[in-house]
């Protein structure tokens, strides 16, 4: 798989993401689509996801190909222009909504416990630690006891030569995107322990691609939803001078 | 950190301006803040948060960094990398209503491109009040009582930052020049293209903003600093006694091959043109007068004094066309959608979806035309 580095200037204009994605991924971006689609829907019907960055939709919908009842929220309005155009895939029992929120205003707009799963795909290696911290106690509280949440991202890989060969490969394309479009993304590290810090149990990951993508899912605890965020656990602060 | 402390790091954020770099994001002490010291937001590029920490001294406030992915705020905001989702992001994660007792945080007003003041109100319960254009006026700003005069609202653009921008523009085609000179014609040729280059860049960032260098004219006045350059490093040929045939050619010919690769877009390169690239700066913008009440919020984000309230009509007046740099700001946060771009075409596009493209002067190319939150 090629590096996600070059999202940046994918997203910097929408209508080429879905077509770029899929180069980058060798195709098989839909393989993920697919895979967290089934384990967010998998022994519920009709579940509610709420997928966080949605981006153009292409998760979203592959829950809602599955039954599932779909909210996409990205605080991109061009990459959510996208998705809107978009058509449910044909035979789809589901539905899906698209809002234009940033992850760490989910508490603004759902209520504790409503959603079955929450679902991010290359979302997380967009946010700061701090948002990834507050974001994951946050959905913590919005998924139901049981609930389940899925992460697929791009990581470092464990072995050293293969995080060498990683960086090798990475950086001239991060390097090629930074110029056109400013900015960049980089890989998620530690995310089962983000994970589990933030109160989820049974926490699994699963690597693919060279051990540079991986796919985390972990369970809410019996008490799910009716904790509310920790507080001061997220705060970030910088001393002064 | 000292201005002289701080020199190696400034230095090297400007040679390498057109890269992003992070600061930490969070919430950062200047001074002993206490629990009614004023928040003033900002993005995390690192030259910004060294000066506005240089700037705030001796004062007590709190600077919450938000995340703009290591841009300045200007070009963040209008780029679409710095938004009010990311000030929102910022006050949560550091928990800011926790930290202080009132409910009021100050945005930096060329952030107003992209970051919609009453989003972050409507989502925080704070009150978001606009701070001045350039971090040097906050000492004053603070001292008033956290008002904004009109004239601190007005983009400077000083003979500093002018050679902060002819140096991170510049070196990049300099080195390419001085490398093709030295290896083609050695090294005496070399510095007569160097100083030729050097000349005209400089010189170009420097009759900014007092000569205009927008549209087609602008060729005409690069053409001359081409020739001053070319004058330039041909005096130093003649003292190195380096002169020949090769050597005066690369050395006459270096400025202007610079200065046009320069003039691509040389007006995106500075705070005070519209990007030549970008399809807003072929629109005005235009005032819908009958959907304006009067709000003014326009007025107190145009960076070049564009907009004036007309007080007896309580109606906003473009006063000065000619100075508009198609930021959108005024666009973006009137609360009436009384503002949008007209292009030549006739073709209008409104407020809606000028927030929803980035349409500005640093943003989006083209627009995509979507719908609203279902």
């Amino acid at each position: 798989m090629g590096s996600f580095a070059w999202m940046r200037v994918l997203e910097s204009s929408a209508e080429r993401y879905d077509r770029g994605i899929r180069w980058l991924s060798g195709g098989r971006i839909d393989e993920v689509y697919r895979a967290v689609a089934v384990a967010a829907t998998t022994g519920r019907t009709a579940a509610r996801v709420l997928d966080v960055g949605c981006g153009t939709g292409g998760l979203a919908l592959a829950c809602a190909a599955r039954g599932a009842h779909a909210v996409g929220i990205d605080r991109n309005a061009g990459m959510l222009a996208v998705a809107r155009a978009k058509a449910l895939p044909a035979g789809a029992s589901g539905s899906v909504r698209w809002l234009e929120l940033g992850a760490a205003e989910i508490e603004d707009v759902f209520e504790p416990r409503s959603f079955d799963a929450v679902v991010a795909c290359l979302s997380f290696s967009e946010m700061t630690d701090d948002e990834q911290a507050y974001v994951l106690e946050v959905v913590r509280t919005r998924l139901v006891a049981g609930g389940r949440l899925i992460i697929a991202d791009e990581v470092r890989p464990r072995q050293a030569w293969r995080r060498a060969w990683h960086a090798v490969r990475r950086w001239p394309v991060a390097g090629l995107a930074y110029l056109m479009t400013q900015t960049g993304t980089r890989p998620v590290d530690g995310l089962p322990d983000r994970v589990r810090g933030a109160g989820f149990v049974e926490v699994g990951e699963e690597r693919r691609w060279g051990d540079a993508f991986a796919i985390v899912q972990a369970l809410t605890g019996g008490e799910a939803g009716s904790a509310a965020v920790r507080s001061g656990a997220a705060g970030a602060e910088v001393e002064g001078p | 950190m000292s201005r002289l402390g701080a020199f190696p790091q400034d230095l090297g954020d400007t040679l390498l301006r057109m890269l992003p770099h992070r600061a930490p994001t969070g919430l950062i002490a200047i001074g002993r803040p206490g629990r009614d010291a004023p928040v003033l937001v900002t993005g995390n590029y690192t030259l910004t948060v060294r000066r506005l920490r240089r700037a705030l001294a001796g004062h007590e406030a709190w600077l919450l960094c938000a995340d703009s992915r290591g841009i300045n705020v200007w070009c963040a905001s209008g780029g679409g990398h710095f938004t009010h989702h990311d000030v929102i992001a910022a006050m949560r994660t550091t928990r800011l209503s926790e930290r202080v007792d009132h409910r009021e945080v100050v945005l930096p007003q060329l952030s107003a491109t992209g970051v919609e003041r009453r989003r972050i109100e409507e989502a925080t319960g704070f009150r978001a009040r606009w701070g001045p254009a350039r971090l040097e006026d906050l000492p004053d700003f603070l001292a008033r009582g956290r008002r904004v005069v009109q004239r601190e609202r007005l983009m400077r653009f000083p003979w500093r930052e002018r050679l902060e921008m002819a140096v991170a523009w510049g070196w990049p085609l300099l080195a390419i020049a001085v490398g093709l000179g030295w290896g083609l014609v050695g090294p005496g040729p070399a510095v007569g293209v160097g100083v030729a280059v050097v000349a005209a860049v400089a010189g170009l960032y420097m009759a900014v903003p007092r000569v205009r260098l927008a549209g087609r004219g602008r060729w005409a006045v690069f053409a001359v600093f081409a020739v001053l350059g070319a004058l330039l490093g041909a005096l130093v040929l003649w003292l190195w006694q380096a002169a020949g045939v090769a050597a005066i050619a690369s050395t006459t010919a270096a400025p202007f091959v610079v200065l046009a690769l320069l003039g691509l877009d040389f007006e995106g390169t500075t705070p005070w043109y519209a990007s030549a690239l970008a399809e807003a700066g072929r629109a005005e913008v235009e005032l819908v007068e009958e959907r304006c009440t009067g709000a003014a919020a326009c007025v107190q984000v145009c960076p070049r004094g564009v907009l004036v309230m007309d007080g007896r009509r309580r109606k906003v007046r473009i006063a000065e066309p000619d100075a508009c740099i198609r930021c959108a700001a005024c666009i973006v946060q009137c609360p009436e959608d009384a503002l949008r771009f007209r292009f030549d075409d006739g073709r209008m596009v409104e407020a809606t979806e000028i927030r929803r493209t980035r349409l500005n002067m640093l943003g989006k190319r083209t627009v995509v035309v979507g719908g609203g939150d279902d």
